[in-house]
């Protein structure tokens, strides 16, 4: 009985010593088309499927001269971009990306983005490895 | 003596507080405290329209319109505001139901080509306007519209924007605005009333 119990205890210990590590999984990444010398937005969602929180760093596309998280805040009626610092990941959660939100903003996009391109993004986290999407230029639905 | 004294101590310090409250009064509006009535949003304006001619607000009287004050360096918060509006739109059964109005705030970078094909982007009518600089601040005044240039890394710049959505009746009348948190209900109800 004490050596079924103290197994068991092990056990339990063995188990809160390895968490399993950040496990993140990127789908639905998407931008609305441009036109001329303005920038786009990408949305997309960022899960966590593993027991340890991640951060998302950065962002980078060979699409376009600069890839930059962003954040819109409304203050006051007043919309107001601006870069984000890093976003948590927290275990076992997700982020989505929608309009009117956090998005990743491609300034200097070598090409306007037309309905039906798609494109590489990398995104880069605290510790988990280098994850690269494609991003399929589309209008959301409903438009 | 010391009754004049104190007097002209009083009448000093009554002047300072006149010249303070004219300081005051004389201050442009802060974006928290504007000062607009009702009734005072909007008022005729002339801009100029996507194919670089002079375009009279008149023109948008005979049909409700929704008016969106923006710039075309916005990746986000623009498109996402003009598309809803397109959508709402379709939902009152018709693209002719209302005239959708983009006036940009960024006129150095945004001039008729740029808000033309901007405008362009959504797959149904959207008028753009640009202007001269006086000519866009003195409608971002009559619409109590803020707007400021905050520089970003890299050289560029963006543009805090008021973003609520303006809708005016067929005569050009102010009647209600549209804001991003609304729902899409309350957002079509308006639309709705400006119809009837």
């Amino acid at each position: 009985m004490i050596l079924r119990i103290s197994t068991l205890a092990l056990l339990l210990l063995a188990s809160c010593g390895q968490q399993e590590a950040a496990d993140i999984q990127l789908s639905n990444a998407w931008a609305r088309p441009t036109v001329g010398q303005v920038p786009g937005a990408v949305y997309l969602t960022i899960e966590n499927k593993g027991g340890e929180p991640d951060r998302l760093t950065g962002a980078f596309t060979d699409h376009a001269a600069m890839a930059m998280v962003h954040q819109n805040e409304m203050v006051d009626g007043i919309a107001k971009m601006r870069m984000a610092g890093e976003i948590n990941i927290p275990a076992h959660d997700r982020i989505e990306m929608r309009p009117g939100g956090t998005h990743i903003m491609l300034e200097g996009l070598r090409a306007p983005l037309r309905t039906g391109d798609d494109f590489d993004l990398v995104l880069k986290f605290r510790n988990s490895k280098d994850q690269t999407v494609k991003v399929t230029v589309t209008k959301p639905e409903g438009q | 003596m010391t009754s004049h004294r104190l007097r002209l101590i009083l009448w000093v310090l009554v002047a300072i507080a006149a010249v303070g409250g004219i300081l005051v009064a004389l201050q442009p509006p802060s974006p928290n405290s504007r000062e607009t009535g009702l009734a005072t949003i909007g008022g005729p304006f002339t801009l100029t329209g996507s194919d670089a001619k002079p375009f009279p607000s008149s023109r948008l009287n005979g049909k409700p319109a929704a008016i969106f004050f923006g710039f075309t360096h916005c990746p986000d918060v623009c498109p996402t505001t003009l598309a809803r509006l397109v959508k709402l739109r379709r939902q009152l059964g018709s693209d002719d139901a209302m005239s959708i109005v983009f006036i940009t705030v960024d006129p150095e970078r945004d001039g008729p080509a740029e808000v033309g094909s901007y405008a362009g982007l959504f797959g149904a009518p959207v008028v753009g306007l640009t202007g001269k600089p006086d000519d866009i601040e003195r409608v971002k005044k009559q619409y109590g519209v803020f707007s400021q240039k905050v520089d970003q890394p890299g050289g560029s710049y963006t543009v805090d924007h008021s973003a609520s959505v303006f809708l005016m009746d067929r005569n050009g009348h102010f009647v209600a605005t549209l804001s991003p948190e609304e729902g899409d209900a309350v957002a079509l109800a308006k639309l709705k009333r400006l119809q009837a």
